[in-house]
C-alpha cells in the first residue's frame, strides 16, 4: 500500500517529518501529514480511518521519550492498529535499537534519508549508496605549474639552487648511501612475499649507528621497544577484517572540493595507530601523517621487525610501515615524514616502496629547528628530493622553524629555496606555511586583534610569488590550543574554515589533546576536531571570511622580507655558511644550527 | 579490568562540574573519583575554576601504547594473561 501517514508525536516540531513526506511524495507515495500536538489517541483514531499501511511518528525532544513511545505502542495494540500497520519512529533521540525495544518496526535517528524510509516501507534492506561516501585519492599538486609571479624572487632562487646543487654534487653521507642500498637492493614485493631482503643487510649495518648495528649484530632492541607477539598479530588481522567489513568514511568538505584534511598519528604503537587511523577515517580524515620518535631522526639507520614503542612516535621499520599501510582505506592519503634527521633519503625510498602518497622534506627546518647538521641535512635532502621525484612522491616543505621563533619571512625564504630546488630536480613540492600563533606574532603583536590577517597574509604572499599548492599546517592553529577540548576543537575548526575560505589545498589538524602533555593522545580527541571541522565547513559552505586591510600590508612585508633573505644568502655565496650565520634564522631568533650528523659528509670519488 | 573497560580503545575521559572552593580541590576530587572506580593510571586533562566550582575533565588510561589491548586480543587474552 503506497499510503503513508506521518504524525509528529510532539507539541511543536514536525520539520523532519515534513522533509520525509516531501521526499516520499516525490517518490510516488500518497502521504498524509498530521499537525503537531495531537494526542496518541487522536493519531491512532486517524490511522484507523485512513487505512494506512505505514505510520511514521516523530518525536524530537529526548526527555521522557521512551515512556511516551511505549505508551503509544500499548494504545495502538489495544486499538487493534498495531497488527494492521508498519510502525516507524524517528527523532533526534531515536536509535533503531531503542525503537525495536519499544515495539516499533523501525527507528530513524538524525541524518535519515528518504531512501532509508522507503526501504522500511517496502520491507527492503537499506544499502547506502556507496557513491555517496566513496572517496578517491586526490593529487593536490595537479594543476599547479610552479611558474613564478615574482620575477625578482624567481631569479634569486635560481641562483641559490645552482649554488646548492653545485656544492652538493660531489658529496655523500651514510644516509645517502643507505638510501642507495634501499633503492637498489631492496624489493618490497619480494619482501612482502617473504622472499627476504636481497643483499641489503650484507652492507646496511656498516652504515648504521649503534642502535641499529646492535640490532643487526645480535637482535638487541632499543630499550623502549618490543616485538609484537604472534597472538597480537593474529588479533590485529581479525580486528582489521571485522572493522573493515563495516567501515564507511565521511566527507568533511560539505559543498567544497578542498581542503583535504590530514591528521597526524604516532602513538608509538602501530596497532594503536591503526585504531586511531580507522576512527579518523570514519570521521572524515582524508589523509594521515606518520610521526616517528625523535630519537629515530638522530639515529643512523632503521631497525627492522614489527615493533611497538612505549613513548610518542611510531618507529619506522619496513614491517611497521607496511602494517599501517595495509590498514588504510583505499581513499586515504598516507604521508611519511622524512624531513628532519639522519634518515631523510632512505625514509623517502622506503615510504615510496611501501605505498606512501606523500612525504615531507625541508633541509632548512631540519638544520635549524630539528638538530641536524646543516651540511649533512642539505646533502641528504638533495638526495631525498631526487628520490621523491623518481618515485613521484609529492612532499610538503614545512616551516616549523617559525615555532622556534624564526620570523615567517625567513622560514618562507627557506621553504621557497627548497621548493625551487625540488622543481629543478623534477619534484612536486607543496608549500606548508604555518597557521600558528607563532612567537614572532606574539612578540610583535601581529595577531593582537585577530588570528585572520597574518595567516591570510601568508597565503597572499606565497601566491604573489609562485603558483604552487599550499597546505597549511602543521597542525593549523598551533599555539592557540589549550587543554580545554571545547576551546581546542573550536580553534582548530576556525583555522580550518579560514583555510577553506582561502581555497588552500590541504590542512593538517591536531586532536583536542594537542596541548595536553600528561599522556598519549586518546582516540576521542581525534574525533573532537574532525567533528568540529565538519561543522565549520557546513556552517560556511561557499561563504567567505574577510580579512582587514592589515592582511595586505603584512603580505607586502613578507614578500619584501623574503627577497632580503635571498639577497643575504646570495651575498654569502655559500648556502651552508649562510645557514650557520643566521640568514634563514639566527640564534637570537631561536634557530640553532644542529650538530647531529656533523662531519659525516664526505666527498665522492670520481 | 572489567569486560566493559577492556573494550575502551585507550582512555576513559570523565567530565563534570564539582561544587568546590578551588581548582586544586576540584582536581583532587576528580582524581579521587577515578581511583575510587579502580583506575590507577589517572590524570586531570583540564580544569577551570570559577566562583561556583570547577569544570574538570579527568582521564583514566586503560591502555597505553605498547600495552596488550584486549579489544584486539579477545581470543588470545585469556591464554596469554594480558595486562
Amino acid at each position: 500500500m503506497k499510503n503513508v501517514l506521518l504524525a509528529p508525536l510532539d507539541p511543536v516540531h514536525d520539520i523532519g517529518l515534513k522533509m520525509i513526506a516531501r521526499g516520499l511524495e516525490a517518490a510516488g507515495y500518497e502521504t498524509v501529514l498530521l499537525p503537531p500536538d495531537l494526542t496518541a489517541e487522536e493519531i491512532i483514531h486517524t490511522a484507523l480511518g485512513e487505512k494506512t499501511g505505514t505510520l511514521l511518528l516523530s518525536r524530537t525532544l529526548g526527555y521522557g521519550v521512551a515512556e511516551l513511545l511505549a505508551r503509544f505502542v500499548d494504545l495502538a495494540d489495544a486499538a487493534g492498529l498495531r497488527s494492521q500497520v508498519k510502525l516507524g519512529i524517528g527523532g533526534m533521540a531515536v536509535r533503531p535499537e531503542l525503537a525495536a525495544e519499544l515495539g516499533f518496526d523501525g527507528g530513524f535517528g538524525p541524518g535519515t534519508t528518504v531512501e532509508e524510509v522507503i526501504c522500511f516501507i517496502e520491507g527492503r534492506e537499506y544499502c547506502p549508496d556507496p557513491a555517496k561516501t566513496a572517496k578517491a585519492k586526490t593529487d593536490m599538486t595537479a594543476g599547479y605549474d610552479y611558474r613564478y609571479r615574482h620575477a625578482g624572487i624567481a631569479s634569486k632562487l635560481a641562483d641559490i639552487s645552482a649554488m646548492i646543487l653545485g656544492w652538493a654534487k660531489d658529496k655523500t653521507s651514510p644516509g645517502v648511501e643507505r638510501a642507495r642500498l634501499r633503492d637498489e637492493l631492496w624489493d618490497a614485493a619480494r619482501w612482502r612475499a617473504r622472499q627476504g631482503d636481497g643483499e641489503l643487510y650484507k652492507h646496511y649495518p656498516a652504515l648504521c649507528g649503534d642502535i641499529p648495528r646492535k640490532y643487526y649484530a645480535g637482535g638487541e632492541l632499543h630499550p623502549k621497544t618490543r616485538r609484537f607477539g604472534k597472538g597480537e598479530v593474529e588479533g590485529l588481522e581479525k580486528y582489521l577484517a571485522e572493522t573493515k567489513a563495516r567501515m564507511s568514511v565521511r566527507k568533511l568538505q560539505h559543498s567544497r572540493r578542498k581542503p583535504l584534511v590530514f591528521v597526524q598519528y604516532g602513538t608509538g604503537c602501530p596497532f594503536m595507530d591503526i585504531g586511531h587511523i580507522l576512527a579518523s577515517e570514519a570521521w572524515g580524515a582524508d589523509g594521515v601523517v606518520h610521526f616517528d620518535p625523535s630519537w629515530g631522526a638522530r639515529t643512523e639507520g632503521f631497525l627492522d621487525g614489527f615493533l611497538t614503542h612505549q613513548e610518542d612516535g611510531t618507529v619506522i621499520t619496513p614491517a611497521n610501515l607496511n602494517r599501517i599501510h595495509m590498514g588504510l582505506e583505499d581513499s586515504t592519503l598516507w604521508q611519511v615524514r622524512a624531513h628532519r634527521g639522519l634518515n631523510t633519503p632512505e625514509t623517502v625510498v622506503l615510504a615510496a616502496k611501501l605505498g606512501a602518497d606523500l612525504t615531507k622534506i625541508n633541509f632548512c627546518y631540519g638544520a635549524l629547528g630539528a638538530g641536524t647538521d646543516p651540511a649533512r641535512m642539505v646533502v641528504d635532502a638533495c638526495a631525498a628530493i631526487r628520490y621523491a621525484a623518481k618515485y613521484r612522491l609529492p612532499f610538503d616543505v614545512v616551516t616549523n622553524e617559525e615555532l622556534c621563533g624564526v620570523p615567517a619571512h625567513k622560514a618562507f625564504a627557506g621553504m621557497l629555496i627548497v621548493a625551487d630546488l625540488a622543481v629543478r630536480l623534477g619534484g612536486r613540492p607543496i608549500l606548508q606555511p604555518l597557521f600558528a600563533y607563532s612567537p614572532e606574532a606574539m612578540i610583535g603583536g601581529l595577531m593582537a586583534d585577530n588570528y585572520i590577517d597574518f595567516n591570510v597574509a601568508k597565503i597572499k604572499a606565497l601566491r604573489a610569488i609562485v603558483n604552487a599548492p599550499v597546505w597549511p599546517g602543521a597542525p593549523i592553529g598551533f599555539l592557540t590550543h589549550t587543554e580545554d577540548r571545547v576551546q581546542s576543537a573550536m580553534t582548530t575548526a576556525l583555522h580550518a574554515c579560514l583555510a577553506s575560505a582561502l581555497e588552500v589545498d590541504a590542512i593538517s589538524i591536531a586532536s583536542t589533546d594537542e596541548a595536553y602533555s600528561g599522556g598519549p593522545i586518546a582516540a576521542p580527541s581525534r574525533i573532537d576536531t574532525l567533528r568540529a571541522v565538519a561543522e565549520g565547513f557546513r556552517f560556511f559552505g561557499q561563504a567567505g571570511i574577510a580579512a582587514t586591510a592589515q592582511a595586505d600590508r603584512y603580505a607586502a612585508e613578507l614578500v619584501a622580507g623574503i627577497e632580503q633573505v635571498l639577497d643575504a644568502v646570495l651575498a654569502e655565496g655559500d648556502f651552508v655558511a649562510a645557514v650557520h650565520k643566521g640568514a634563514l634564522g639566527s640564534r637570537a631568533e631561536g634557530a640553532y644550527p644542529g650538530r647531529t650528523g656533523k662531519d659525516t659528509v664526505t666527498t665522492t670519488k670520481h | 579490568m572489567s569486560k566493559i573497560t577492556e573494550q575502551i580503545m585507550d582512555a576513559l575521559d570523565v567530565e563534570t562540574f564539582f561544587v568546590c572552593a578551588s581548582e586544586e580541590e576540584g582536581r583532587n576530587l576528580m582524581l579521587g573519583l577515578l581511583k575510587s572506580w579502580g583506575f590507577t593510571d589517572v590524570d586531570v586533562v583540564f580544569a577551570q575554576y570559577e566562583g561556583p566550582g570547577v569544570r574538570v575533565r579527568g582521564r583514566a588510561y586503560v591502555y597505553r601504547p605498547a600495552d596488550k589491548y584486549r579489544w584486539l586480543l579477545k581470543d588470545a587474552a585469556a591464554q596469554e594473561g594480558c595486562r
